[in-house]
């Protein structure tokens, strides 16, 4: 029962959160809630026993992400003139959600057709530190080492675009 | 607390991503419309972890976030760029795609 | 093996002068002339040689070429032959169209064309040749057309001026809608006989197993060939215009060749047309209405050349006539007098024409007499042989026919036939005596003419003055020779010795009525006529058949073309493809707006489609 509560009230947070950060007209605003649904989604890691998840989702996701997001936002100081006007918002909206509308209902159909309506039985241990490393050493070596190698990429990626942008 | 709960939502949320790509005009908001898109994904595979009982999905999860971290590096990186180019965050000046505006 | 030679001499000649004249620069007249009057003179000595060995009484010759056509029962042979008819249609068409080839040098001399002009005249020959001497009706059929074609050629030769052009496609025109008729005829009569050969003997054997009402359309369809060809109502109209051409081309086409070849298609026919006396009297019916129409046109014309036109197609009226009423020797009689002098008056005309450097207009010559007197008498004996003065050639070829109309059931023919002849006496007069005998109305004091021009005058004038005793009838002591050689179905009646006596007694008289009227009203001159009298106005514009034939044919097809082509070629077809052109480069402005650069926007269209395929997969879910 608890748990239904904290899920409606952790949904409400994360669509909320979601939908501000698409209609809000200031980006600094758009941040704000975005971070706001970030850590609504760790809670959601939590309820659904994924308590790495949760901590990296908190860690990485909101740490670090987010808050480099916010860092740049705030580091190239965008004044109120440089922000688009975006004079037919609403409309422009209303059309996202017209197209959105069918991929989504697809999406749901789909989900609802193929997968089952409970929770299989887990154990204790399910989702936790030591259960997940196992995991992941065991039988997720070789796309571990491959996302290694795509961060650094977008490590050199990063400072090169970002230094192009500087000389001209 | 069925599991479809949870498929509602992250799809929902995927949809509001969706919207966010094609309505905003604001490089930023786009960026992070893409983020909650992700993280959208995120939340499914996690879901469909636990109804699995399979960690491999929150392993894929975890990797996930992996990738977002590399997107979020280099979308930053190109929006700066983007701006000390244009001085600007809309979308809408950046047209250099077309023949006509390559001249 | 010479019957070949026939048909291979003027189409080698043609080919070779053809050849000659496109692809080297030789322009040497005398090559020219010599191989353009060489083969013609050649083929008169074999086509002389054979028509004497016939007239001692040869078996009649056939020849198979080779097989032209063989599918299933269409056996179409490639086929000669020379019987007495063609004998002697062969036998004139040569020995004149050699003369006329003679005329030629002299008249085309210093023509940048000659060369040209001679490979189409041998050509023209072959083509008659061809014509004459064919064995089955499809062979004659291809030497038809090729005649038409080289008609067509020669009217079109001086092809700068466009009332040239205009005149040749006329005379192809109104051909076609002849030879549609003939092909006609030939695809029924293939049907009802094709089974058992093709030849002329071959269905003159079968003719008796024909239905009769099929039978006639077949005669009335061949008629219709005929009328293209040989200028009768309705199909005349090409002829005086045909006029637009060399005067030779004229002499040939007149006197030798074309013209007559729908009375000696008929004549060849004669089988068939035995059989259907009904369309026969057709015949004879549209026969005499030429011959009158034309002989008064005739006599209100002021160009020479026109003149003799319509009189041709009032010659040939009559030998429609002769032909329709069963006379096919009377016909092919006159067919072969008419040859002679119709072609020495053309060659005088053409004589006159060229002395007078290119005037036509007979109100401005006169007094000729004194400077071409070598032309001047062959022409009288020609007028007065045309005319049906005895004992000149055209008397007996003329008085046969009208001896065979006066006996006909229906002596109305007759009496047409004199009246035309009043005519044709009374018009010949009147051109021989406004261009040699009245006043001059030029300035030429001395007119040279060559005797290339002349000379071939000489012998044709011998001919149209003893042409007429070899068909000389027994009231006069002869023995239809003619006729009898020629031995085709004849079913006119004869006339008592007395009253063809009679007859020809009339018909002169008739004549010199004729030329006194003319020699009271021309002999010392006239001014060009003014129709006053609405007859006159009528007869002047050819009674209005030229306006008829506009109005009815011309006009409203001109009206449809212009409709199709304001309406439906600007509206429908372009309008359809300009839709298609039009809507393309709409579109691809429209979707070129598309493709602005706007990375935002292609996604939008991305993931409208997404949607639209979501949506789609929904429904069929």
């Amino acid at each position: 029962m608890s748990e239904s509560i904290i899920f409606y009230v952790l949904a409400l947070f994360l669509i909320g959160g979601a939908s501000g950060m698409i209609t809000a007209r200031r980006t600094i605003f758009s941040a704000a809630s975005f971070m706001l649904a970030m850590i609504a989604l760790a809670g959601m890691f939590a309820l659904l026993n994924q308590s790495f998840l949760f901590l990296a989702q908190l860690l990485v996701a909101v740490g670090a992400i987010i808050t480099l997001s916010m860092l740049v936002i705030v580091s190239v100081n965008i004044s109120e003139r440089y922000i688009p006007k975006e004079p037919h918002l609403g409309r422009d909206l209303l059309l996202g959600v017209v197209i959105a509308a069918p991929i989504v209902a697809l999406i749901i159909t789909a989900l609802r057709t193929h997968f089952a309506a409970s929770f299989a039985p887990i154990p204790d241990t399910f989702g936790t530190l030591a259960s997940i490393g196992a995991t992941l050493f065991a039988s997720w070596v070789l796309p571990f080492e491959l996302i290694s190698l795509l961060l650094l990429a977008a490590l050199i990626g990063a400072v090169v675009i970002s230094r192009k942008g500087e000389r001209s | 607390m069925s599991p479809l709960h949870f498929l509602l939502l992250g799809t929902l949320l995927f949809g509001i991503g969706l919207v966010g790509v094609i309505a905003r005009r604001n490089l930023f908001v786009v960026y992070m419309s893409i983020e909650l898109m992700l993280s959208a994904v995120n939340l499914l595979l996690a879901t469909f972890s636990r109804i699995r009982g399979d960690e491999g999905g929150a392993v894929l999860s975890l990797l996930l976030i992996a990738v977002i971290a590399a997107e979020a590096a280099i979308f930053l990186a190109m929006i700066i760029a983007l701006f000390r180019a244009k001085r600007s965050i809309d979308a809408h000046d950046f047209t250099q795609l077309s023949q006509e505006h390559n001249a | 093996m010479s019957l070949a030679l026939l048909i291979l001499l003027p189409f080698g000649s043609s080919l070779l002068l053809g050849m000659l004249y496109l692809f080297t620069s030789l322009r040497s007249e005398r090559l020219y002339a010599l191989i353009g009057v060489g083969a013609p003179l050649l083929i008169s000595l074999i086509a002389l040689w054979l028509g004497y060995g016939q007239l001692q009484g040869a078996e009649s010759l056939h020849v198979s070429l080779f097989t032209w056509l063989s599918i299933d029962a269409l056996r179409i042979e490639f086929a000669l032959s020379f019987d007495h008819l063609s004998a002697v249609m062969m036998a004139f068409v040569s020995v004149i169209g050699t003369l006329i080839h003679l005329f030629a040098v002299g008249y085309m001399r210093g023509d940048a064309g000659f060369g040209k002009f001679f490979a189409y005249f041998n050509f023209f020959m072959g083509a008659m040749a061809l014509l004459v001497l064919a064995d089955n009706p499809i062979i004659l059929f291809i030497g038809w057309e090729l005649v038409g074609l080289a008609s067509y050629l020669l009217i079109g030769f001086y092809h700068r001026e466009s009332a040239n052009v205009t005149a040749a496609n006329k005379a192809f025109i109104a051909n076609r809608v002849g030879d549609f008729g003939f092909i006609m005829a030939l695809v029924l009569l293939f049907g009802a006989v094709g089974e058992g050969g093709f030849s002329f003997s071959a269905i003159e054997a079968q003719i008796y197993s024909v239905d009769h009402a099929l039978l006639s359309l077949i005669g009335v369809l061949l008629f219709v060939g005929a009328m293209g060809k040989s200028a009768q109502i309705p199909l005349y109209v090409w002829l005086p215009d045909a006029m637009a051409g060399p005067t030779p081309v004229s002499a040939l086409i007149h006197a030798a060749t074309m013209v007559t070849a729908g009375v000696y298609m008929v004549a060849r026919f004669d089988f068939l047309y035995v059989l259907i006396p009904a369309v026969g009297l057709f015949i004879a019916v549209i026969g005499i209405l030429s011959a009158l129409l034309s002989a008064l046109i005739a006599t209100m014309q002021s160009d020479i050349k026109k003149i003799l036109a319509y009189s041709t197609m009032s010659q040939l009226g009559y030998m429609f006539v002769a032909v329709g009423l069963g006379a096919y020797g009377a016909g092919i009689f006159h067919v072969f007098t008419h040859a002679f002098f119709k072609a020495l008056l053309f060659m005088g005309v053409g004589a006159v024409i060229i002395a007078l450097h290119h005037e036509q207009n007979i109100f401005k010559m006169g007094g000729l007499r004194r400077f071409m007197p070598l032309v001047f008498y062959p022409m009288l004996i020609a007028t007065l042989a045309l005319s049906g003065v005895a004992p000149f050639a055209g008397f007996f070829s003329k008085d046969a026919i009208l001896a065979a109309a006066v006996a006909s059931e229906y002596p109305l023919f007759g009496v047409l036939g004199l009246v035309v002849a009043f005519l044709t006496a009374y018009y010949m007069m009147r051109l021989l005596l406004l261009v040699f005998v009245a006043p001059a109305k030029h300035r030429h004091t001395s007119l040279h003419v060559s005797p290339y021009l002349s000379l071939p005058l000489l012998p044709l004038a011998l001919g149209s003055a003893v042409a007429g005793f070899w068909g000389m009838g027994g009231a006069y002591g002869g023995g239809d020779a003619l006729t009898h050689f020629l031995s085709l179905s004849d079913y006119a009646h004869h006339l008592t010795h007395k009253s063809e006596y009679l007859l020809a007694l009339l018909s002169n008289l008739i004549a010199f009525a004729g030329f006194a009227l003319a020699y009271r009203r021309f002999a010392s001159g006239a001014r060009e006529p003014q129709p006053t009298a609405l007859f006159e106005r009528w007869i002047l514009e050819r009674f209005y058949v030229d306006a008829l034939y506009h109005a009815l044919l011309v006009v409203p097809l001109r009206r449809i073309s212009l409709w199709c082509e304001r309406i439906v070629d600007d509206r429908f077809v372009d309008g359809t493809l300009g839709l298609f052109s039009g809507g393309y480069r709409t579109l691809a402005t429209h979707f070129s707006t598309l493709q602005n650069g706007n990375v935002r926007h292609y996604a939008l269209y991305f993931l409208s489609g997404v949607s639209l395929l979501s949506l789609l997969l929904l429904w069929r879910l």
